[in-house]
């Protein structure tokens, strides 16, 4: 029932620049996120000084200081997560055909929270790398019982019963996550940053962890374009065509518990990024997922960049957590979708 | 047929539906206003949340809070039930021995009303910040009296030393701990000289942030009562002010910095992390070697006159001053 | 034994059922069984003879006071609550044609969280806590009413309901959690244990405010049987059978919030019952809803009943909020209960 189309939207007057063209623009759009991301904050630090801070740090200038030891892991976070959780949700709206998709929607974050949450509070697990791979498995089991109560297969579901089913199992973890806050009342206030997603306060040695699984991943995603476009025109056309359908949805499921598993591990709970920036990226880069995936970790990318810069002035000089800061952004976006109808375009 | 019937009541339902509606809704703010209303006894203490008459001297009070439990102490009774405490077990160490073998009735938060009922006391220490929608069922069970909040040393002594007829010692409890203060000032002072007053900082770290306790806190109130200063950065009259980045470190930088935290192994990796900042480096305090760490309990948990006490007698031992006797 | 009667009485048709009604009766005694019980356990445990004695004013003592101003009103509450979100959970899966709705994940709950948690962070020291229920209930109705507005679109299909409700439910998780990051840290916990779901401190007051609700509500709701059963149609179907699709919508999703408005208002976020027990519901008993409302509301109230005696007599003397156990029995047995059914 979706007419998803593999070609360029005709009707786009910026279809007169190429996409590669397109997808370079969004390269330094990213750039320049990621700068804006080390020059402000508390203390406005110029250009320059975030350029010698970088190259040639004097570790006794309070700037360098707060540019290299504060800013840069964060802008460097927020470009991971940021690529992560957009490419996780383009594959996702692949995967299920609706346009909805996103691993916040379907609960595999709440799943992941919940994971990590537990092991954190009820068996004192701090550690990066074990948190990372709990996170995974919360997610993954999130995914498994969204896809399964929503009906095996996309014949069986429509992109309502997904959506709901996915509503369903974010309420099923976020209840439990909230069972252990109440009963565990010293931890409510480490758990609050999982909850609401933060890309500050973490080391870049704390990431380290995480980056053989996330970069893969996204290579990975980058390889699968051809494969997802004959997935786009329809399962039996693939079919036809030769495709493995059923171990290509099987990778492109576990791509996305990996990028969004880890994205959580690292960030806590941060949606709307994997919902939004699929939808901006088809828009301007078309439905080839050959330029999708990667468009949409270079927007995905920037526009986290962005909510952190402004996360960090709505309420100076308290920082609004930046999952709430993309909710902001996120929802007019998502009523507007939402009231525009399924069409998956 | 039972379709157009259904048609045309429901012109009339409609019409009941909303007059009822109208009417419920005013009945409930009407009733959100008038609860909270007192007995019609004749009235003795004042408190936050009305007026209570007690009869006679009571002798089984059961305290809900934490400062309260510390003050019954300080006023020389033992309370015949208790809250549980925030940490440290279920009594604070330093109440342990005034307070062994009491019954706990629960959380500061949420205590249990019937083991209160069952305890049969003949009064009650509430708190409005804590207990204002239990009130009314505590009031029932004994005469309660509610402080207004948790923190407030000299009004839980005021109240709870006229509940329990000891306004003599309430108000000898509260001159000796002036006189420290003031006793504390001076020394400071003569101490200190120029360099008089020092300014402070009071930092609580947390597994993924810290914390910096303004003027508007019990302890930082304390601090200000005592003559120290706040730095030019620290907003004023406020409680408390969270850092989530550490590019804010600068921002608590004083002449002298006392912290405290918890004893968890979070906490204790956060704060690695913030100390070994670079930033934090960079700190006067720091590089002075004027970091203290205090006790988490007397400066912060504690909310009562004894506790008080206790944080006067550690800034006392760390500045080294002497006190009259 | 799916024989019915029909019992005309003045200008109400009673059709009945007999398995319905046996199976109403089961259920009335077992509530009742469950009532004797909750009254009867907690900090200390009396038998059902002295809970009966109190209740009769015939004992007196701190054992009278216990059963008859702590915990009555409180099984009471836990009930009450139980049944409207049940019905009100009822209302909305015949609203939107689809088993997996319910106030919580639309959205109803999440508008009166946020005035709760408001509320609760920044305006108890000036204003009194009674004031708490009225203002929960106004941020379910502005939700609704948010909802229905951005939903609508020369008339409110029910999946664009849907679709709305759960993106705003989102928006308004990360306000509560936004303003709960903002909160002074005394009102932290308290918050998070209204989030879950609490009937801790229900008094007589409570009883008083929240009875006259669901005694109007109750028989509105009933009248409605037939309405509801003919949205399931379709709206196709049910133009064609003369009813005014967009204005009967409207109003029975005035109902189903005003339900749970006031179920949350005076329990907090209680998630869950909305969605299963209209589900165990329909297991037990016919489709049609003037059968399974009743049903189901006993079934909501038994589930929190449930739920409120578990927290408060499992770790005495802690009290933990109903919500946890009505999650944690409930959440699981939903997906249980799906995944036999593939919705």
């Amino acid at each position: 029932m979706s007419t998803a189309t593999v070609s360029t939207n005709i009707k786009s007057p910026a279809r007169l620049v190429p996409p590669a063209t397109r997808l370079l623009l969004g390269l330094v759009l990213m750039l320049a996120a990621f700068g804006a991301s080390l020059s402000f904050g508390q203390t406005t630090i110029p250009f320059a000084s975030v350029m010698e801070a970088l190259i040639q740090f004097d570790a006794t200038n309070t700037e360098h200081l707060i540019v290299q030891g504060s800013r840069l892991p964060r802008a460097v976070i927020a470009l991971l997560v940021g690529a992560a959780l957009a490419v996780a949700g383009a594959l996702m709206q692949a995967l299920t055909r609706n346009p909805l998709a996103s691993p916040a929607i379907f609960g595999v974050n709440a799943g992941a929270v919940f994971a990590i949450v537990l092991a954190s509070t009820l068996f004192s697990v701090f550690a990066m790398d074990s948190l990372l791979w709990i996170g995974l498995g919360g997610a993954t089991l999130a995914g498994a019982l969204v896809y399964g109560l929503a009906g095996a297969g996309p014949q069986g579901s429509t992109p309502v019963r997904l959506v709901l089913a996915g509503a369903a199992v974010t309420a099923l973890f976020v209840a439990f996550t909230q069972a252990l806050l109440v009963s565990n009342r010293e931890g409510l206030d480490s758990v609050l940053f999982w909850l609401a997603g933060s890309v500050s306060g973490r080391n870049l040695d704390m990431v380290l962890p995480a980056l053989p699984l996330i970069l893969p991943a996204l290579a990975a995603s980058l390889l699968l374009g051809r494969a997802v476009n004959l997935l786009m025109s329809g399962e039996d056309i693939a079919r036809g065509l030769g495709q493995n359908v059923a171990r290509l949805k099987t990778c492109l499921a576990l791509l996305t518990v990996c990028l969004a598993g880890s994205a959580v591990a690292i960030a806590g709970n941060i949606g709307f990024i994997g919902l939004i920036v699929p939808h901006m990226v088809r828009g301007l880069l078309g439905h080839d997922y050959r330029w999708v995936v990667p468009g949409c970790a270079v927007f995905g990318a920037s526009l986290l960049l962005v909510a952190d810069v402004a996360a960090r002035f709505l309420i100076i000089p308290q920082e609004i957590p930046v999952g709430v800061m993309t909710a902001l952004l996120g929802t007019p976006f998502f009523i507007y979708l939402a009231r525009r109808g399924l069409r998956y375009e | 047929m039972i379709i157009n019937l259904f048609t045309t009541s429901r012109v009339w339902s409609n019409i009941m539906a909303l007059s009822a509606a109208s009417i419920l809704l005013w009945s409930s703010v009407v009733s959100a206003k008038e609860s909270g209303l007192t007995s019609t006894d004749t009235w003795t203490i004042h408190h936050a949340q009305g007026e209570t008459r007690i009869a006679g001297t009571p002798k089984r009070v059961v305290t809900l809070f934490q400062g309260a439990n510390d003050t019954a102490i300080a006023l020389g009774v033992t309370p015949v039930g208790v809250v549980d405490a925030w940490a440290e077990g279920a009594n604070y160490h330093y109440l342990d021995d005034a307070l062994s073998g009491v019954p706990h009735v629960g959380l500061e938060t949420q205590p249990s009303l019937e083991m209160i009922a069952l305890l049969e006391p003949d009064l009650i220490i509430s708190s409005r910040r804590r207990h204002e929608k239990i009130y009314s069922q505590l009031s029932q069970i004994a005469p309660t009296v509610s402080v207004p909040t948790v923190f407030d040393i000299p009004k839980t002594l005021e109240l709870m030393g006229q509940a329990l007829n000891r306004e003599h010692r309430a108000r000898a409890l509260w001159t000796d701990f002036s006189q420290r203060i003031t006793a504390f000032r001076q020394q400071a002072r003569e101490t200190f000289g120029e360099q008089w007053p020092l300014s402070v900082s009071l930092l609580n770290i947390r597994a993924d942030h810290v914390r910096l306790y303004l003027d508007g806190s019990y302890a930082g109130s304390v601090l200000n009562d005592l003559g120290f200063a706040r730095p030019a950065a620290h907003p004023r009259n406020q409680w408390m002010f969270k850092l989530t980045t550490k590019e804010s470190i600068p921002v608590l930088d004083a002449d002298v910095v006392f912290y405290f935290m918890e004893d968890d192994p979070a906490v204790r990796d956060n704060f690695k992390a913030w100390t070994s900042h670079p930033l934090w480096q960079n700190l006067n305090a720091f590089r002075e070697h004027h970091l203290y760490s205090v006790d988490r309990v007397d400066w912060s948990l504690a909310g009562g006159i004894l506790g008080a006490n206790r944080m006067l007698d550690q800034l006392f031992e760390h500045f080294g001053l002497e006190e009259n006797t | 034994m799916n024989k019915r009667e029909r019992f005309v009485v003045g200008p109400v048709t009673l059709a009945v059922n007999y398995r319905t009604m046996a199976i109403s009766a089961v259920l009335i005694v077992v509530c009742l069984a469950l009532a004797l019980l909750a009254l009867s356990v907690g900090s200390v445990t009396l038998s059902p003879i002295a809970v009966l004695e109190a209740l009769m004013g015939q004992s007196s003592g701190p054992e009278r006071f216990i059963v008859e101003t702590l915990r009555l009103p409180r099984v009471i509450m836990a009930f009450l609550v139980g049944a409207a979100l049940g019905l009100s959970g009822l209302i909305l899966q015949a609203l939107v044609r689809n088993p997996l709705a319910s106030p919580d994940i639309l959205g109803i709950s999440g508008g009166a969280s946020v005035a709760a948690v408001a509320f609760l962070s920044f305006l108890t020291p000036w204003l009194a806590i009674q004031w708490l229920p009225v203002v929960a209930i106004a941020g379910a109705l502005i939700a609704a009413a948010t909802i229905y507005l951005l939903a609508w679109n020369r008339g409110v299909s029910p999946v664009r309901l849907v679709l709305i409700g759960i993106g705003l439910s989102a928006a308004m998780g990360a306000a509560t959690t936004l303003m709960i990051t903002l909160s002074p840290i005394t009102t932290t916990m308290t918050a998070y244990t209204w989030l879950t779901g609490s009937v801790y401190g229900a008094d007589w007051d409570d009883i008083r405010a929240l009875a006259p609700w669901l005694l109007v509500m109750l028989p509105l709701v009933l009248s409605q049987s037939r309405t509801i059963d003919l949205h399931e149609f379709g709206d196709a179907l049910a133009t064609g059978l003369g009813l005014p699709v967009q204005r009967s919508r409207l109003y029975l999703l005035c109902l189903s919030v005003a339900l749970a408005g006031i179920a949350v208002a005076h329990a907090g976020a209680i998630g869950f019952v909305g969605l299963i027990a209209p589900h165990i519901g329909r297991r037990l008993v016919e489709r049609q809803f003037a059968g399974l409302a009743p049903v189901t509301a006993m079934i909501g109230g038994l589930l929190v009943l449930t739920g409120d005696l578990i927290g408060r007599t499992l770790f005495v003397p802690l009290d933990l909020p109903a919500g946890v156990f009505v999650s944690a029995v409930g959440a699981p047995f939903f997906v249980y209960l799906l995944f036999r059914q593939r919705y």
